[in-house]
């Protein structure tokens, strides 16, 4: 556990102080330390350690993460200083925060055929699903919360919402559900039964009769959003004033759901398949096309619309992304090329790749806040647990 | 006196200047005298004595230096007898000189006879001419005058002063301008290239030899420390190949009187002549051209962005290579058929296979109805061409489609009266669609832009090309006679022309006006397949031979440009629908992206770009990439490979 074994005596040295904002069992004390400059992050990690042991002798060791300046430490702590131009003859201020990395993997769950779509929502007591459909009609299920996750629940349709011209691609709820379709129009949707409490949007380009199926409640689309030329491949709905949708069309749009405006508008050259919102103070939108960049970009930016972060770690399209619900800086993305990546905003570099899949990953979201869900084309149900993110 | 020799001064100098002509064609004819005496004389000792060669048995030596050696001298009875014997001996005479007897000419001794009398030589010069008086003797004892020099000789002209004085008059006012003397520049280069031998001389083929390198520190006979070579250095010296050895190794020497002979100076002077020797005498002219600046000025392929360029996806599944693919004109849908008998509809976006038909036979062609609304795939498998029901769209649209799909065996009965045994439209029982039975296979299947049409292509039959309507089941007969073997047809993209292309030439027909329009000439050895821009005046062709043409309708029945791209068949050509982009797939297993730029300007020539080979595609039994199509709204490419793969290419 000795850091300084293997390192000779002309290794250069920085003094650096440890900071955290981690609560008391984890603090170091704020003396400053001289350690050898050619440290990376596992070198730091086994002094912080060694420095909470000489504190608490019981201490189990835990891997931490570094950040100067708001960055975090992906290489040896000499190169980064040099690359970031940082003085060595100054105490260097170190945060660690805890590492974050899945760091256990469930065993997957099989499945008969492709699982296309995931949700990690917190179970309430009873739940509502919307499914959206090839054969261009919503569906809204109701079952009971008790099953357990990961068994197939017999649940029965009991309201069938039509009106798009083609195929249902997506989804949205804000309390309850929307979707997005391949005649590249959004439609909002409210359910008129008193069951059913909140609003449904969906994708279409106009309105067509709805037909009334025997035993099933029908839905009338409350409003068309019509801009976009080609199919809208992603819905986001997190405020209850704004709707963002992805297309095809090389657009991202956020339409205003009072007046069924676009209110701004994005244009970034290629197709898009995933969308969302979250991050510093629910703003920034990343997204995921038709190429192996996942793009974010900050609308509160005025005048430019270059994407302020890119991560271009996978080799394949990129089929879905999530934003964690507390933390700021942690998103997920799954691609076609099986991994699921874990990014901290802080970095360029993946926080972590997931590579429990063996082809195609379709989708992918957090789940308790502290595990990875991801389903992909060969039938299986990923879970990555303990994911510590610490929220801000 | 004075007064004469004054008066007839000019004459005199006319009478010295004609004298002087004459002292000038003088030499002339004494150079034409002397020739006479040119004769080179035999022996070269010279004008020395000849009793020095009194004793020798030669009298000297000829102009090869070989000795002359003396004749035998003849006996007083000798030359006695030869003077009976010969009535002109006496003419001879015994040259001591050259050791040698000449014989004179009857000219000759007549000369000499005339010398002997004491007479001019030659008889034809005339001793007694008349004697002309040249000078005036008026008043006078001789003909030259002693009078002293006049004044006026001294003096300086009058006359010439008052021209002068005009002449600088002149120049002042400016009327007279006298160029400058040219100021030659006292500075030039003193190093410069003294190549240009031109000026130097004009005429001769003046080679001028290689500039040596300017002498530096180092080839001082005593350089400083620093440039002499360290004993090591000069052993790695000996120990590199000649030709990477330096040419100078630096040396120092106490004084100039020390430094040796320059000990190559042998070697070198002997390669300068080996050179010389070797050297061919024609000069080769070189022009001096960028080659870069010969190459055409296209566009950055960076500006042409977007193009398809790396490929992201790939549907798997067929078990045999794939001969067709075809892209539904929502985007959505994408259709396939292959040699293993099967056709399958894949979601684009997923890669997943939402369908698949058997149809027993290897799958020749697929093609989307260009209608929305309209999800019916026609498939050439065979002798058949089967019009299938994807099921896809909503219930109106499904019913529609159900009725189109539906025949009649009435109406089945009579067609097969009215056309004979040319087209059978049948019910498929299995798949619900229609099913045509014709006569020979069907190799190609092409829907008109409303998507009632559509025509197939027959490459066995002299009258291959069908054309049908699907609502009304009815087939005909393509009303024009066809030269060669037909191999595709395409429908105008706006106007009710059709494009059919054999295998050695594209005619465009209307339809309406029933007539030919034109006829494209690729000259290539056999078409196997055509493309028609989306604004239809443009028409790529691709070739067997590897070769592609693009076609301006409005220029000439000759390609615009011809591009030589693929070493191998070229199997398909596709254009995109919105981008200006064109493609064509290979048997070589590659497919090429190319930048097409249209302008509405008429005087505004296609720009064709090429952008980039896609390879990724094995070569399988020896075939490579089947077919290709664009995305019709992203500039994506997809590419059907005999290795049972599609490829998807994005930007």
């Amino acid at each position: 556990m000795d850091p300084y074994d293997g390192y000779g005596e002309e290794t250069r040295r920085v003094q650096v102080r440890f900071t955290t904002k981690l609560q008391s069992p984890l603090r170091v004390p704020p003396t400053s330390i001289a350690i050898p400059s050619n440290l990376t992050r596992k070198g730091l990690s086994v002094i912080v350690n060694n420095l909470l042991k000489a504190v608490n002798s019981d201490w189990e060791p835990r891997p931490f993460d570094f950040l100067v300046d708001d960055e975090l430490i992906r290489m040896s702590l000499e190169d980064f200083l040099l690359a970031k131009g940082i003085s060595a003859e100054k105490i260097l201020e170190i945060e660690y925060i805890k590492a974050v990395a899945p760091r256990k993997q469930e065993s997957p769950c099989l499945h008969d055929d492709w699982v296309s779509a995931i949700s990690g929502l917190e179970s309430s007591s009873s739940l509502c699903v919307a499914t959206a459909s090839k054969d261009r009609t919503l569906r809204l299920w109701k079952f009971d919360s008790e099953v357990p996750i990961g068994h197939p629940a017999k649940v029965r349709a009991y309201k069938t919402l039509k009106g798009h011209k083609s195929s249902v691609q997506s989804i949205a709820a804000h309390p309850s559900g929307m979707f997005r379709s391949w005649d590249s129009t959004i439609n909002l949707w409210r359910t008129n039964e008193s069951d059913a409490d909140g609003d449904l949007t969906s994708i279409k380009k106009r309105k067509v009769d709805n037909d009334t199926r025997e035993s099933q409640s029908e839905g009338e689309a409350l409003y068309s959003f019509v801009g976009h030329t080609q199919c809208v491949s992603s819905v986001v709905w997190k405020q209850e004033e704004a709707i963002y949708s992805a297309s095809w069309d090389h657009s991202i749009r956020r339409w205003d759901v009072g007046t069924g405006k676009d209110s701004f508008n994005l244009f970034c050259g290629k197709a898009l398949n995933c969308l969302d919102v979250g991050g510093e103070g629910s703003a920034l939108i990343a997204a995921g096309g038709s190429d192996s960049v996942l793009r974010i970009w900050d609308p509160r930016n005025p005048g430019s619309l270059a994407p302020v972060f890119q991560f271009s770690s996978h080799s394949s399209w990129i089929s879905a992304c999530k934003w964690h619900d507390h933390s700021w800086f942690h998103l997920i993305s799954a691609s076609y090329d099986g991994k699921v990546m874990l990014w901290d905003l802080r970095t360029a570099w993946p926080v972590a790749v997931i590579d429990s899949h063996k082809d195609k990953v379709l989708c992918v979201d957090w789940w308790k806040g502290d595990s990875v869900i991801s389903g992909g084309a060969d039938a299986k149900l990923c879970i990555s647990s303990e994911v510590s993110i610490s929220s801000y | 006196m004075v007064n004469i020799m004054d008066t007839n001064e000019e004459e005199c100098v006319k009478e010295e200047v004609t004298l002087d002509v004459e002292a000038e064609t003088n030499p002339r004819v004494e150079e034409s005298d002397s020739s006479e005496d040119e004769v080179a004389p035999l022996n070269t000792v010279g004008d020395v004595p000849l009793k020095w060669y009194k004793d020798e048995e030669h009298i000297g030596y000829d102009i090869t230096g070989k000795k002359i050696k003396k004749q035998a001298r003849k006996d007083m009875l000798d030359s006695f007898l030869a003077g009976v014997d010969n009535s002109k001996n006496w003419r001879k005479i015994y040259d001591e000189y050259n050791d040698e007897e000449v014989e004179l000419t009857k000219q000759e001794t007549r000369l000499i006879r005339r010398l002997l009398k004491g007479k001019t030589p030659h008889a034809e010069v005339d001793p007694y001419t008349p004697y002309v008086d040249w000078f005036l003797w008026e008043d006078a004892k001789h003909p030259l005058s002693n009078a002293p020099e006049p004044k006026r000789r001294f003096i300086p002209s009058k006359w010439e002063n008052k021209k002068v004085v005009e002449l600088v008059r002149a120049i002042r006012r400016g009327d007279i301008k006298i160029d400058k003397p040219k100021e030659e520049s006292c500075l030039y280069l003193l190093w410069g290239d003294d190549s240009r031998s031109a000026d130097k001389a004009p005429g001769i083929n003046y080679i001028p030899a290689p500039k040596p390198k300017l002498a530096g520190h180092e080839e001082s006979y005593n350089p400083s420390v620093e440039y002499i070579p360290t004993k090591e250095e000069v052993d790695s010296y000996n120990q590199m190949y000649e030709e990477d050895r330096p040419k100078f190794i630096p040396r120092r020497f106490e004084s100039l009187r020390n430094v040796p002979a320059y000990e190559n100076a042998m070697k070198e002077s002997f390669n300068r002549c080996l050179d010389l020797y070797l050297c061919p005498r024609s000069r080769k002219k070189r022009i001096n051209i960028d080659p870069e600046s010969l190459k055409p000025k296209l566009p950055s392929r960076k500006d042409l962005k977007p193009y398809p360029s790396k490929c992201y996806f790939e549907y798997k599944g067929h078990k045999n290579a794939v001969r067709s693919i075809s892209v539904h004109t929502s985007g959505q849908w994408l259709a396939s058929g292959s040699n293993d008998g099967t056709v399958r509809i894949w979601e684009i976006e997923t890669g997943r296979c939402i369908r698949i038909w058997e149809v027993g036979e290897g799958v020749q062609c697929v093609a989307w109805n260009p209608m929305t609304g309209l999800t019916i795939l026609a498939v050439a498998v065979g002798l058949d061409v089967l019009l299938l029901d994807t099921g896809l769209g909503d219930d109106e649209e499904q019913d529609k489609i159900k009725k189109l799909l539906h025949v009649e065996a009435t109406t089945v009965a009579n067609d097969s009266d009215h056309n004979g045994s040319l087209v059978d439209w049948l019910q498929h029982d299995k798949y619900k669609g229609i099913r045509m039975r014709f006569c020979k296979t069907i190799t190609s299947v092409e829907w008109h832009r409303k998507g009632d049409y559509f025509s197939t292509v027959m490459p066995g039959d002299s009258r291959g090309i069908l054309i049908h309507l699907l609502s009304k089941k009815l087939t005909q007969k393509f009303s024009f006679k066809q030269h060669g073997i037909p191999v595709a047809t395409k429908f105008h993209p706006s106007r009710s022309y059709v494009f059919i292309a054999t295998n050695k030439a594209v005619r465009v027909y209307d339809l309406l006006k029933q007539k030919l329009i034109r006829k494209l000439e690729p000259s290539v050895r056999e078409v196997s397949s055509i493309a028609v821009h989306p604004s239809g005046d443009h028409v790529i062709v691709g070739s067997r031979e590897g070769k592609l043409c693009w076609f301006d309708m409005d220029l000439s029945s000759q390609p615009y440009r011809k591009l030589e791209c693929h070493p191998k068949d070229i199997t398909n050509v596709a254009f995109h629908r919105s981008y200006p982009l064109f493609a064509s797939c290979s048997e070589d297993s590659t497919s090429y992206v190319f930048h097409g730029m249209v302008y509405s300007d008429l005087n505004q020539n296609p720009l064709i770009v090429p952008l980039q080979i896609l390879r990724g595609h094995a070569a399988t039994n020896g075939r490579g990439v089947l077919d290709c199509t664009f995305h019709p709204r992203q500039p994506w490419l997809f590419t059907a490979g005999s290795d049972s793969v599609v490829k998807l290419y994005c930007h």
